[in-house]
């Protein structure tokens, strides 16, 4: 009779699902992330898979270093999230280390999924050995933040697309001797902001902070240095190194105390919200130049470009229902969710239109336009990047030669120190 | 080990057993674990994720003692602790001595100076740095003075040293004010019928009967000065100009450990510091046999 009573529960409950979920053996997925700028809208795709799938989704925000430190303890004992997000920084240790779950039998059984829509760097970074351990979240772009009000202030022209390296130096020049009285520099970069900053300038002049082959680099050469170089003029006049580092160039720009920064366009929701951002504007990245024929030929404007990836647990308790999720949230739908709804930009191909839409009022077409019309490049990364990434920003790397930018041989001794440092670091991977 | 005992003697100790076995557990598992377990990575050039560990002998140890970075960061450690040690100790025993005395809103001033012990060491942080900002800071503004804090390499280790004092005296204060209630009243009565004032009643009485809290508070004061961290961390962005004259031994661990993956070098920096710790330990308390007074 009890028995009876079971079956004939069991059935009413089968009967009750709709009949496209699928049923998973789990009620819950923990899902961690490190920005809590994508948090509101990335929660809100999740729940949209919730509805379907009857899975709750809880997003934890781990600010980005202790997100990694956490991550790499929870992978030594055994206790990592079920679905989180991957970075060019650390794929590659996760991957070699099959600490990811392998997604290849998913995608191919996945109509949603097909690897060719998506940003081929993202795809391949996520790629070792012919194995695909996660899916392309969103890629991400550099552009030129300028301050409209400052430029009033001092009478200089705002940037254009058509402006060069020289342009920001001479533009940097002019507010920062006219704002000299209010404390207001023309452009402000710490040796920190490497993607979105210096590294640009480097791929302009052709020159390359990681070779191809993530077996070298070029910054140590004449190219290089070149780049370097420029740099050096523009830090001349830039704010001080002991401001960057003690005030941060963000809030800098956003105290009105800078005309200029480069920004990354996983940033624009935060300038986008801030008090002033009516006078907040954004250009393409200035070009290099560099055969003189007084125009942007292909290969003198880079911008640097990288991508987040949705990846699982090699562990997690329901393998179909992490992969059912990363599937949703990086399929068409979702992709284009994402970037109607402002969080980033696609990780799927032809979704950036509806991100430039996303935010009424500000123009961020320039993040658009620098990959329709310029050129990009994978942010610079080997299997251990924080190594070497963390030893250019500190004495001994580049450091020194924003602490002392007036004199050009310490930059070009800094862009030999930063060849030794990169090209000692591979060596010991 | 139950032979030689009585049966009421052998019941007490097995209750006494159970009832430290909690703490007992937790030692072996928080502490005696992970101080081998550093000590065995230290000989060895650590995997990714704590897999394929290789022994490499004393390799480790010849790197680190060769890096100039490990002696100036022990350097700037030692600084600090130059600075946090003696200034926390003194400030504390004075304030300490002067909220013994009956005067009013006692209680009051002891919450106010113990207040920074129970604000997060993090949060206390994040508002030093702000006050210490050369551009925006509080001091800057107040003083009328343009001076990098904790950009200027020759200042920024005794910025950072302030707010260690400025941490501690509170805990020390609590510690001394304790000591000071040990002392009997009839030492300062029979003092004063003689004559003494009260600096030499200070000198005389309250030195050398709150020595043994002294001594007590300077020992475990250097070890916690040695193994600073979050000061460091906290205050100095990664590009500060000073950081490589400031940077602790633990902020070079943590460096290597948990930034760069590097466990085995880093297990092999907070080993060396160990061993240096418990080096200065040994002599402080031979020190103390010569110096604190026991009645």
């Amino acid at each position: 009779m009890k028995k009876r009573v079971l079956v004939g529960a069991l059935a009413g409950m089968i009967l009750a699902l709709p009949l496209s979920a699928q049923a998973y053996n789990v009620s819950e997925l923990q899902v961690n992330i490190w920005d809590n700028n994508q948090l509101a809208g990335i929660q809100q795709i999740a729940d949209e898979w919730t509805e379907e799938s009857g899975v709750k989704v809880t997003i934890n925000v781990v600010d980005w270093d202790n997100y990694w430190t956490l991550l790499e303890a929870g992978a030594s004992g055994g206790q990592m999230p079920d679905v989180f997000w991957m970075h060019s920084n650390t794929a590659q240790m996760y991957m070699e280390n099959d600490l990811l779950l392998n997604l290849d039998d998913y995608i191919a059984a996945d109509d949603a999924i097909d690897l060719a829509n998506y940003y081929e760097g993202v795809v391949n970074l996520y790629n070792s050995n012919g194995v695909q351990y996660a899916l392309p979240k969103d890629h991400d772009t550099i552009a030129l933040l300028y301050n409209k009000a400052l430029f009033d202030k001092y009478g200089v022209e705002y940037p254009t697309d058509d402006w060069t390296w020289d342009d920001l130096l001479a533009a940097a020049t002019a507010i920062t001797e006219a704002g000299a009285a209010d404390g207001v520099y023309g452009y402000a970069i710490n040796t920190a902001n490497n993607q979105d900053g210096w590294y640009n300038i480097v791929y302009d002049y052709g020159a390359q902070i990681i070779t191809d082959d993530h077996k070298g680099t070029t910054i140590g050469s004449d190219e290089g240095k070149a780049a370097m170089e420029k740099l050096r003029q523009i830090l001349e006049v830039s704010a001080p190194q002991t401001t960057v580092a003690e005030t941060g160039t963000d809030s800098l720009f956003q105290s009105g105390l800078t005309a200029m920064i480069t920004q990354g366009s996983w940033m624009i929701n935060s300038f986008y919200t801030s008090e002033n951002s009516a006078d907040y504007a954004w250009a393409m990245l200035p070009y290099a130049d560099v055969n003189e024929n007084g125009a942007c030929d292909p290969g003198e404007r880079y911008s640097a470009y990288n991508g987040l990836g949705w990846a699982a647990s090699y562990q997690v308790a329901d393998p179909d229902a992490a992969y059912s999720l990363i599937s949703y949230l990086c399929s068409e739908k979702g992709q284009l969710e994402q970037a109607e709804l402002g969080v980033t930009m696609g990780g799927m191909l032809g979704v950036s239109d509806a991100f430039s839409n996303a935010f009424p009022g500000m123009d961020v077409s320039a993040f658009v336009r620098a990959e329709e019309e310029g050129d990009l490049f994978f942010r610079p990364y080997t299997r251990n990047t924080t190594v070497w990434e963390d030893a250019l920003q500190q004495a001994g790397g580049f450091l020194d030669a924003w602490q002392n930018p007036s004199d050009p041989a310490v930059m070009a001794a800094a862009c030999d120190n930063a060849q030794a440092i990169i090209e000692q670091a591979i060596a010991n991977e | 080990m139950f032979k030689h005992m009585s049966p009421k003697e052998r019941t007490e100790a097995k209750w006494g057993l159970l009832f430290v076995a909690p703490t007992i557990l937790g030692l072996i598992i928080l502490n005696f674990y992970p101080i081998f377990n550093t000590i065995y990575q230290s000989f060895c050039k650590t995997g990714d994720f704590g897999r394929g560990n290789t022994f490499v002998g004393l390799a480790n140890y010849s790197k680190v003692l060769a890096a100039s970075e490990t002696w100036q960061s022990f350097w700037n450690t030692i600084k600090y602790a130059i600075i946090e040690v003696p200034f926390g100790i003194i400030i504390a025993l004075i304030l300490a001595v002067l909220l013994n005395k009956k005067i009013g809103g006692r209680s009051i001033y002891r919450t106010i100076f113990f207040l920074p012990m129970v604000c997060a060491p993090a949060a206390v942080a994040m508002v030093w740095k702000w006050l210490y900002n050369t551009q925006f800071g509080l001091l800057n503004n107040i003083f009328h003075t343009s001076i990098a804090w904790i950009s200027d390499p020759n200042i920024a280790w005794i910025s950072i040293g302030v707010i260690g004092v400025w941490s501690i005296i509170g805990y020390n204060m609590v510690l001394f004010i304790g000591g000071l209630q040990e002392i009997p009243g009839d030492f300062y009565e029979a003092a004063s019928i003689d004559g003494a004032n009260g600096l030499r009643q200070f000198f005389s009485i309250t030195v050398p009967l709150l020595s043994p809290t002294t001594f007590f508070i300077v020992q475990t004061r250097i070890i916690g000065a040695l193994t600073i961290f979050d000061l460091m961390f906290m205050v100095m962005d990664k590009t500060n100009v000073a950081l490589k004259k400031v940077q602790s031994v633990v902020y070079l661990f943590y460096q290597y450990a948990f930034t760069n993956g590097n466990k085995g070098y880093g297990a092999t920096l907070v080993v060396v510091l160990l061993i240096f710790i418990m080096i200065l330990t040994f002599v402080l308390q031979q020190v103390e046999k010569k110096v604190v007074y026991h009645n």
